[in-house]
């Protein structure tokens, strides 16, 4: 043995073996250290980090409710669809050519197309790109033959939904498609638990009731490998289909109201309303689209852009419900809100209602003209002939503090709180008003109540707010809030949903009521502006207008044209109320008696027909049935002896 | 001889033995775990992964009981050039015959069993250099023995680059550095290798290239890392380390590496698989028998009969620590990838053959300290 350490033969080998040594620990520590603060006090944000690598939550998306028109035929319904989509974050960066080409040759994607989806920069990498819809057994076998080889290729169930009637009631439908992250910004939608992706209404009924029409969508949680191959389903939970809603639209009453402007190629609108209820049977603007050509490019994923974009930049503008959001002057409709006012202040009485007509009015060093000259009429003269000249001179005695206030009160110029979106409010013009719009003359002139107490000068409402005003009316001060919304059934998320009416009731005297109704009647059956609108035992009553575009003397062009308006109500003049009211205003088409009277009588023709059981025109139907014809029940006849009798004294015959 | 051999069994060192054992069959769980996930990887002649660890396992245990019983002075002084000159052709035949795994041609396929030389190479040369330094002597290490110690060092270290495996370079970078260390350098060129070797990768850093750059970035801003880009093994690894917990998610249980979200599982993230399954408590096991492995081979060394056994077996200890550093440091997230797998524990025959072959010769070291 020796006593000798090679340790001596070493410059401080002793020293050096130490350093080496703790260096080695401190490596160790350092290490330990690390993995203490990774796999203690990091643990859980890991631990989430793990999860969310290996499980994926695919949607299974909850199929859309139907829509349905009053009677039970299906105005909007969804169908499965087979949709192929890639995940472009499962595409493997070094095998993504194979991919790409196995999609353009084997499944015939556009190369293009798919390129500019692959780099859209603004696209999640994880939210899937359709790219086939409605796929074919053939390809939905390809893909699932491959579910190894390109586990990115999915085939996935997008429900698509179909207006199967194309662009009827389309504005009242309204449209779908994918929520913009403009949306989702918004809380009422982020908070309702909209996400991105989502589809969602974006106009009418559609977008109203969203809520109950969207469903809950299902979801598969999925574990995954690094590939995003399926390792096992976890859990599914499966979707709760949205609610069917029952609108109170009636098809064939729509159809026949479309028909007016589209077999003349007219626009418009049309609404037509039950006014004991507000419930809403017609609802018909034109220009308009076809709701289809939205739902497709949800599901194509914009291989139909250039269609969508072509509606949206439509100078026409045919996604606009000018029901709601347009606003007109309403020429001598107003006539009725007019003469109801003047009776309940007292400006004119049943038996003195007698005003001059003087074929105009000089306001200065103008002359406002009437398109007749009446002589003297009363009251109900001035409605079944429209004479201005009167209406001139009764705005005058009224004042326009007075009108504004009464317009109002019938609600007119107001939202009407109709269960679509976007609807706009009217103007309502009155010495206010015209002092904030109109600085450099602000100060309210006899000339302007001239024309404010015709409709005509800055009045300006949509049709339904019209609609609405007069109805109420003729319902004796009863006004009902319009609505499209019948029932929704039930389903597992909510309960049966009804319409709740609320109802504006003004106190308006019988006799008033009365005399505007009769007025109404006139115009239509003693041979008034309205006489086109005239219906074979049925007492349509209503009242005609013109809203002037321009000054008449510069009127070179159809655009120039006059609006022509026409409201009817019917039954009127009777012992009943009114159950049908209609508003038909044709876009640069002359004179409402002449353009859209004739409109009118064929939504009112269809509506009693239905409801009688037989054709009470003979347009309507190829063959009348002569049996049935006797068989119908009568409709109410004139009921003169009431406060028409009164009138009648003063009456010039 | 009777005598040694009766003593011999009283006096192995059993810990120096088990301990790398128990650290390879550690290493056989997280193999095991991960079999199967990666569908790419290439399997031999129908064994698995684990199985051949286990087959090189039983070599390596019977290489380290021949070497123990054999004089490890005979081994440096007559068998290690030989041993040295044929790894060096092994290393020459690889870039000519070798077979090209995950991008490096570092194996040669002999008799059904890829091989990988550089792995014999590293024990090669520290046999080499504490052979070179076995005389004794007086005063620091002069110039001249550290020129023939590079001299030594070169030929591996010119052939894998070679190879392209910048990180066994590393290693044997790292093996001379603590033999000069250990050796006696001067002190104050020790100082100025560490500034130099500081200042160095700075100065490199903005040269290299753009993976490279990246993988270095993921380790400075993990959060601003690209997760799908060159960034991605490092994240992964630390969500399956942290996702394990103190008690891991059972052997068998991990996500990362059995679904494949971990590259690489078997080898060089063989460690992060181990974490994931086992836990905290898992890793202090690992870390536990390393160190007793360590501190078993520094005991050997100081109580080492003289000196090429002892510059030897520290030469052992800096390629294991190093080995460890760089793997768990990555694993962690500590370091940028480079390519060193853990030793014993990643899958690969060559490196468990020449770490019991490193053990065997500590255990000659230690069965020959009292003998003359």
């Amino acid at each position: 043995m020796s006593s000798r350490s090679f340790r001596d033969e070493s410059p401080d080998l002793g020293m050096r073996l130490y350093v080496v040594q703790y260096l080695v620990l401190a490596i160790f520590i350092a290490l330990g250290i690390r993995f203490y603060f990774l796999q203690v006090v990091r643990h859980d944000a890991y631990t989430a980090r793990a999860e969310e690598n290996r499980i994926r939550e695919i949607p299974i998306i909850a199929t859309r409710g139907s829509i349905f028109d009053r009677n039970g035929q299906r105005l909007v319904d969804s169908t499965p669809a087979w949709n192929i989509v890639v995940t472009p974050e499962d595409i493997p960066k070094e095998n993504r050519q194979e991919t790409i080409n196995a999609l353009v040759e084997q499944l015939g994607v556009d190369y293009k197309l798919l390129m500019t989806e692959l780099e859209d920069p603004h696209r999640p990498k994880s939210q899937p790109i359709l790219i086939k819809q409605n796929a074919t057994k053939a390809d939905q076998a390809w893909v699932a033959a491959r579910e190894l080889e390109y586990p990115e290729i999915r085939v996935e169930d997008q429900p698509q939904r179909i207006y199967p009637h194309g662009k009827l009631a389309a504005h009242v439908l309204g449209y779908i498609g994918e929520i913009s992250p403009k949306m989702l910004e918004d809380p009422r939608y982020a908070d309702a638990g909209y996400k991105s992706g989502d589809i969602i209404g974006l106009g009418g009924i559609e977008a109203q009731y969203d809520l109950i029409l969207r469903g809950q969508n299902g979801k598969r949680l999925l574990v995954v490998d690094s590939r995003g191959r399926q390792i096992r389903e976890l859990t599914r939970v499966e979707p709760i289909k949205g609610m069917d809603i029952i609108t109170t639209l009636d098809i064939d009453v729509q159809r026949v109201a479309e028909d007016q402007f589209d077999s003349v190629g007219q626009t418009g609108v049309a609404v037509a309303m039950n006014p004991q209820n507000g419930e809403i049977l017609a609802m018909v603007s034109r220009p308009a689209f076809d709701p289809n050509v939205f739902a497709e490019n949800v599901i194509s994923s914009g291989e139909n852009r250039a269609e969508v974009r072509a509606i949206m930049n439509d100078v026409t503008h045919p996604l606009y419900n000018k029901a709601i959001q347009g606003r007109y002057p309403t020429g001598s409709t107003w006539k009725l809100m007019m003469t109801t006012a003047a009776l309940e202040e007292g400006v004119i009485t049943p038996k003195d209602s007698r005003l001059v007509c003087g074929h105009g009015i000089q306001m200065g060093n103008k002359f406002v003209a009437c398109m007749g000259n009446h002589g003297s009429p009363d009251i109900h003269a001035a409605i079944v002939h429209s004479c201005d000249g009167y209406f001139y001179r009764l705005g005058l005695k009224m004042g326009i503090d007075k009108i504004h206030d009464w317009v109002v009160r019938f609600g007119a110029g107001a939202k009407t709180g109709i269960d679509l979106p976007h609807e706009l409010k009217g103007i309502i013009p009155d010495r206010e008003w015209k002092k904030r719009v109109n600085p450099r003359d602000p100060v309210w002139k006899d000339f302007d109540t001239v024309l404010a107490a015709v409709g005509q000068g800055s009045v300006a409402i949509t049709p339904l707010q019209l609609l609405r005003a007069e109805s109420g009316i003729m319902m004796g001060g009863e006004f009902h809030t319009p609505h499209l919304l019948k029932e929704a059934r039930e389903t597992q998320l909510f309960k049966v949903k009804t319409y709740e009416d609320s109802t504006v009731n003004l106190v308006l005297s019988p006799t008033t009521v009365d005399i505007v109704s009769y007025g109404a009647w006139g115009v239509v059956n003693e041979g008034g502006t309205g006489g086109r609108a005239a219906l074979p035992g049925i007492n349509v009553g209503g009242k005609t207008g013109t809203a002037q575009v321009i000054a008449k003397e510069k009127v070179r062009t159809k655009e120039h044209q006059d609006h022509g308006w026409f409201i009817s109500f019917a039954p009127l003049h009777t012992s009943e109320k009114p159950e049908f009211a209609a508003v038909v205003l044709t876009e640069h088409g002359g004179q409402g008696g002449l353009t859209s009277a004739p409109k009118s009588r064929m939504i009112n023709a269809e509506y009693f027909s239905k409801k009688l059981g037989h054709r009470i025109l003979p347009e309507l139907a190829a063959k009348p049935d002569p049996g049935k014809l006797s068989q119908a029940p009568k409709t109410p006849a004139p009921n003169p002896g009431r406060a028409v009798a009164r009138v009648e004294q003063g009456r010039r015959r | 001889m009777v005598d040694i051999n009766r003593r011999s069994f009283k006096d192995v060192d059993w810990v120096l033995l088990l301990a790398p054992i128990a650290l390879t069959l550690l290493g056989c769980l997280g193999i095991i775990s991960t079999e199967g996930a990666d569908v790419t990887r290439s399997s031999h002649h129908g064994f698995s992964l684990f199985q051949k660890q286990l087959i090189a396992l039983g070599i390596g245990v019977l290489i380290a009981a021949v070497v123990m019983l054999t004089d490890y002075r005979k081994i440096i002084v007559a068998i290690a050039p030989f041993f040295y000159a044929f790894v060096m052709v092994l290393l020459v035949l690889v870039l000519f015959v070798g077979v090209e795994i995950h991008g490096n041609k570092a194996w040669l396929n002999v008799a059904g069993f890829s091989l990988q030389p550089s792995e014999f190479a590293k024990v090669a040369t520290i046999l080499m250099l504490a052979r070179h330094l076995s005389q004794p002597r007086e005063g620091p290490l002069s110039i001249k023995d550290m020129a023939i110690m590079g001299l030594i060092t070169a030929p591996p270290i010119a052939l894998i680059y070679l190879e392209h495996d910048t990180g066994t370079m590393l290693t044997f970078g790292a093996i001379l550095g603590s033999f000069y260390f250990i050796g006696g350098m001067r002190k104050t060129l020790v100082v100025a290798a560490v500034l130099g070797v500081a200042v160095a990768l700075v100065a490199v850093y903005p040269h290299l290239r753009g993976y490279q750059k990246e993988r270095i970035d993921v380790i400075l801003h993990p959060e601003k890392a690209d997760p799908k880009g060159y960034g991605y093994q490092t994240i992964q690894s630390m969500i399956a380390v942290g996702s394990g917990g103190v008690l891991g998610k059972g052997i068998g249980q991990g996500t990362q590496g059995r679904l494949g979200f971990l590259p690489f599982a078997y080898s060089d993230f063989v460690g992060a698989v181990v974490a994931e399954e086992t836990g905290f408590v898992g890793v202090l096991v690992m870390m536990a028998l390393y160190l007793m492995l360590i501190w078993r081979l520094f005991a050997v060394a100081s109580g080492a009969r003289e000196r090429s056994g002892a510059l030897m077996i520290i030469g052992f200890i800096a390629l294991i620590a190093f080995h460890i550093l760089c793997n768990l440091g990555m694993v962690v997230g500590l370091l940028p990838i480079m390519g060193i797998p853990l030793p014993l524990m990643s899958s690969g025959g060559t490196a468990i053959m020449s770490m019991f072959l490193c053990v065997g010769l500590a255990l000659s070291v230690r069965l020959r300290r009292f003998v003359n």
